[in-house]
């Protein structure tokens, strides 16, 4: 009779461990970053670093929770109280959406830091199978008939809309500002989209893992991550002649912030993000830093040289042309039919 | 140990359907009564309000002289016989028997020797020797049935209450507990009102005969003043094919018999 | 659903419509192969990609302190959510089985509704009701109390997922079962909890170990409503499922089958001891049965 109760002992003993174990964390500062998909393994290493820094400097622990989704969805899951410090989303339009339903953000957010509080940049590439078999060169052979082309749903997917237009940017130049012509490319594009997935994570593991398509719409940081995570030898980066400046902001989410006493870390936080520090890693993950100075020769010669059209300029910002392709009722809803 | 049960003018009524219309019944103390009528005429309602189990709408139940609506269940002492026996199907035939004196509070609670000595001897007395570790499952139906009788005997009931107590048992097993029944309140003297919707069983069984329909009694009294003498048509029509050569003969008051509990 | 409960030897031994060799053959086949195909299968797929590569590999997964966090906020939530559902569901159950009362009909389709709607609704539910701009969110927001996107909601929309099983057994067994034993004990001079204790809980018991065990299996693998409430924290709001669709999405395959390889044990467990339990009692079970 005494083992039983001893062992229900241990067990209570179990049970009692596992909820203060829930309790407050000991750190000094916790910082929550709700980011978007393809910055996992960035601000993994990063956050380590920025910790590591802060202590040295203020003799402050500081722990940073990250929190990764489609970049629509963290924006609203902010908007409905998820108690971010920090956001770093896709898309400055994403902030917008926290700043225009919330107080917890100023409207001028964007002015706060550097290059529109973007510090650093990507742009959109192709990733094929090995050896290109499709023959892929440029925006105009996504559309052709017979290639599978893989991205995702641009209502649902900050990336996808920095697909759509990219290949907007091109059919534009292309076609000599015939917008008839244009929406024609486009919709054919879209025709040759077998899997629309709602995030870039989804996608990547279609094309990647699933071997579903040809060619695969992707970030250019994603593509160079499936080539490290699958192997070079499985895939090929194509570069097209045109692509488009995607700049994803971050901002400090000043409410929440402020509420937890954390407004001076999380400042310095993003701060550190145009620190050389920070971005010698970004360019080390993929991302084109701001200050090419800082970042390893050897990580910046990955970054091909290319057209690049930016949203502010060809597109009149992010409202303009949420409101014109992406809002419903817009362009893509008036080309895109599935049809399976 | 037996008392009266005195009934004044009971109420009851399921939602708009009523089920009794105010039904007074005098129950003399050993005296065997039963409630005879169609489905649907209210006998088992009565039954089930005298015991305690159904609310009733307005109206008295008396035990001897105690008002039995001032009693709670447990105070009541009835002894409840169901027509499916409603045995504790998980509990063997020993603690079946034993349930009534084991839930008694600590104070009054009989020995463990004496619960077991108790079960034996009511065990016995239903013709059931030596079944003691039996599940109910493994029994018979009239020997169920016979077990549900001892376990509502085993708490002294004031008393004994049957609701279609042979109603689910095949028709050879039904005469043989009757015969075994009649013999039982022979031996025990129990106050007891039974539930029945057969005949037969009725005049074969009662001392006195109460007839229902539609939550009245149309007539009551003995097998042969209700087939000599019916006083409504409804009697009438319900007694005529019984043999009264089959009702049990005139007794002696109840009174003298042996008492076994 | 009850009837799984009922044990086999109750079944009539032999072949009640007298099929041919070959067509019961065929059906046994049939069975089979299914079973094989789309539960068997998968199942293996799942401990295979957990250990491809290699046993260390494996194991090295869980001394991931955010893997960690997540299996103990799985049995966190799976231990509150458990019994208080058993709880509640059994009163729910005793209500509607053994009492008449206005209103039984809409609180039986409202028992249902956790298993009628999508668990994503589920999840939205409680996002309106508590979010920051929900009904109840300002004043929550007021009281500094968290409940969406931290614990309390991943608890709160667990409960309302899982509650229907432990109900949804009793009931049938219950209303089956009838009200006369618990009306003989009250005769017999029982208390309330006294019947409840030893002739109602005793009838159910097998059912609701069985509801138990599947409410259990949810709770811990519910991912839909608790993807809603969750917030994905890494370390801190993240359940089973949800950090294994993490580790999935961050090209960490092996860590991620490695942790669906434990919430499939767990399963498997929790069948395991249904089916010992069944065995083990298997007479007593017999003998509630063929009453």
């Amino acid at each position: 009779m005494l083992i039983p109760s001893r062992r229900k002992l241990t067990l209570g003993a179990a049970a009692l461990a596992l909820a203060l174990s829930f309790g407050p964390a000991l750190a000094d500062k916790t910082l929550l970053n709700v980011s978007y998909d393809p910055t996992r393994e960035f601000y993994k290493e990063f956050n380590e670093a920025f910790a590591a820094d802060w202590k040295a400097k203020k003799g402050e622990v500081v722990t940073i929770n990250q929190s990764h989704g489609g970049s629509g969805k963290q924006a609203r899951a902010v908007i409905d109280g998820l108690d971010a410090d920090v956001v770093t989303l896709a898309l400055a339009g994403d902030i917008d959406q926290i700043a225009n339903k919330t107080d917890k953000l100023p409207k001028d957010w964007a002015s706060k830091l550097p290059h529109n509080s973007a510090p650093y940049t990507s742009t959109i590439v192709f990733l094929v199978r090995k050896g290109n078999p499709k023959g892929i060169k440029d925006w105009g052979d996504l559309a052709k008939e017979g290639v599978a082309v893989i991205t995702p749903n641009p209502k649902t997917s900050g990336g996808a809309r920095w697909n759509y237009l990219a290949a907007w940017a091109w059919a534009e130049k292309a076609f000599g500002g015939d917008e008839t012509k244009v929406k024609q490319y486009i919709a054919d594009l879209y025709r040759n989209v077998p899997v629309l997935d709602t995030g870039a994570r989804g996608s990547t593991t279609t094309f990647a893992q699933r071997g579903i398509g040809d060619v695969f719409i992707s970030w250019e940081n994603e593509a160079f991550l499936v080539q490290k995570e699958f192997g070079a030898d499985n895939f090929d980066i194509i570069v097209p002649s045109l692509s488009i400046k995607a700049e994803p902001p971050v901002a400090v989410v000043e409410g929440v912030a402020k509420a937890k006493g954390n407004e001076e870390v999380a400042k310095a936080y993003l701060e550190f993000l145009y620190s050389p520090a920070g971005q010698k890693l970004a360019a080390k993950h993929f991302f084109r830093p701001v200050d090419e100075a800082a970042a390893d020769p050897a990580d910046l010669a990955r970054f091909p040289k290319l057209e690049l059209v930016s949203i502010d300029t060809d597109f009149g910002g992010w409202a303009a042309a949420q409101k014109k392709h992406f809002a419903d009722g817009g362009v893509f809803d008036e080309i895109y039919r599935p049809t399976n | 140990m037996s008392v009266a049960v005195t009934v004044k003018n009971l109420t009851k009524s399921f939602g708009r359907y009523p089920a009794l219309g105010g039904v007074s019944l005098q129950v003399e103390a050993g005296e065997l009564v039963a409630l005879l009528g169609p489905s649907g005429s209210g006998k088992t309602t009565l039954l089930r309000a005298v015991a305690g189990l159904e609310q009733i709408d307005g109206g008295q139940v008396f035990f001897g002289d105690i008002d039995a609506n001032q009693l709670t269940l447990r105070e009541r002492r009835i002894g409840f016989v169901f027509q499916h026996y409603a045995l504790f199907r998980h509990m063997p035939v020993m603690d079946n028997i034993a349930f009534g004196l084991r839930a008694r509070p600590r104070k009054t609670r009989p020995s463990a020797q004496a619960i077991r000595d108790k079960v034996s001897e009511l065990l016995s007395l239903v013709q059931l020797d030596g079944l003691e570790a039996r599940y109910p499952s493994q029994l018979s139906g009239g020997q169920r049935q016979r077990v549900a009788l001892a376990r509502a005997l085993a708490i002294e009931p004031r008393v004994l209450l049957l609701d279609e107590p042979f109603g689910a048992l095949d028709a050879k097993v039904r005469k043989d507990l009757r015969k075994w029944l009649r013999d039982l309140h022979q031996r025990t003297g129990h106050t007891t009102l039974f539930v029945t919707h057969d005949q037969d069983e009725a005049f074969e069984l009662a001392d006195r005969i109460a007839i229902l329909n539609l939550g009245k009694i149309e007539q009551i009294g003995t097998a042969a003043e209700i087939v000599r003498s019916p006083k409504t048509s409804f009697v009438e029509d319900f007694v005529q094919d019984i043999d009264l050569k089959r009702a049990p003969p005139a007794r002696d008051k109840p009174a003298a018999r042996l008492s076994l509990i | 659903m009850s009837d799984a409960v009922l044990p086999a030897i109750e079944r009539p031994r032999a072949q009640p419509m007298g099929e041919s060799g070959l067509v019961k053959g065929l059906l046994i086949g049939t069975a089979l192969l299914f079973l094989t195909a789309f539960l068997f299968l998968p199942l293996i797929t799942v401990f295979l990609e957990g250990f491809r590569k290699g046993a260390d590999v494996f194991f090295d997964s869980f001394s991931d302190p955010d893997t960690m966090a997540a299996v103990k906020l799985t049995l966190l939530v799976a231990a509150i959510a458990v019994p208080f559902n058993a709880l509640v569901g059994i009163a729910a159950s005793w209500a509607i089985a053994k009492f008449n009362f206005a209103g039984k009909n809409l609180l039986l389709t409202l028992i249902d509704l956790p298993f009628s709607i999508s668990p994503v609704i589920s999840g939205l539910v409680y996002v309106l009701l508590f979010s920051a701009h929900g009904w109840l969110g300002p004043w929550l927001i007021a009281n500094d109390i968290e409940i969406i996107f931290a614990v309390p909601g991943i608890v709160l929309a667990t409960v309302f997922v899982t509650f229907p099983f432990v109900a949804r057994e009793l009931i049938p067994l219950m209303q089956s079962q009838g009200t006369s034993e618990e009306e003989a004990a009250l005769t017999l001079g029982a208390s309330g909890f006294h019947t409840f204790l030893r002739v109602t809980l005793p009838n159910i018991k097998w059912a609701l170990l069985y509801g138990v065990l599947l409410c259990n299996a949810r709770a811990m693998g519910e991912f839909g409503a608790v993807s809603v409430v969750s917030g994905h924290i890494r370390g801190l709001t993240n359940t089973m499922p949800l950090h294994i669709e993490i580790l999935y999405n961050e090209y960490n395959f092996v860590a991620a089958f490695a942790v669906a390889t434990l919430l499939a044990g767990l399963a498997l467990l929790t069948l395991v001891a249904k089916s010992f339990l069944e065995w083990r009692y298997a007479g007593e079970l017999a003998a509630s049965h063929r009453h």
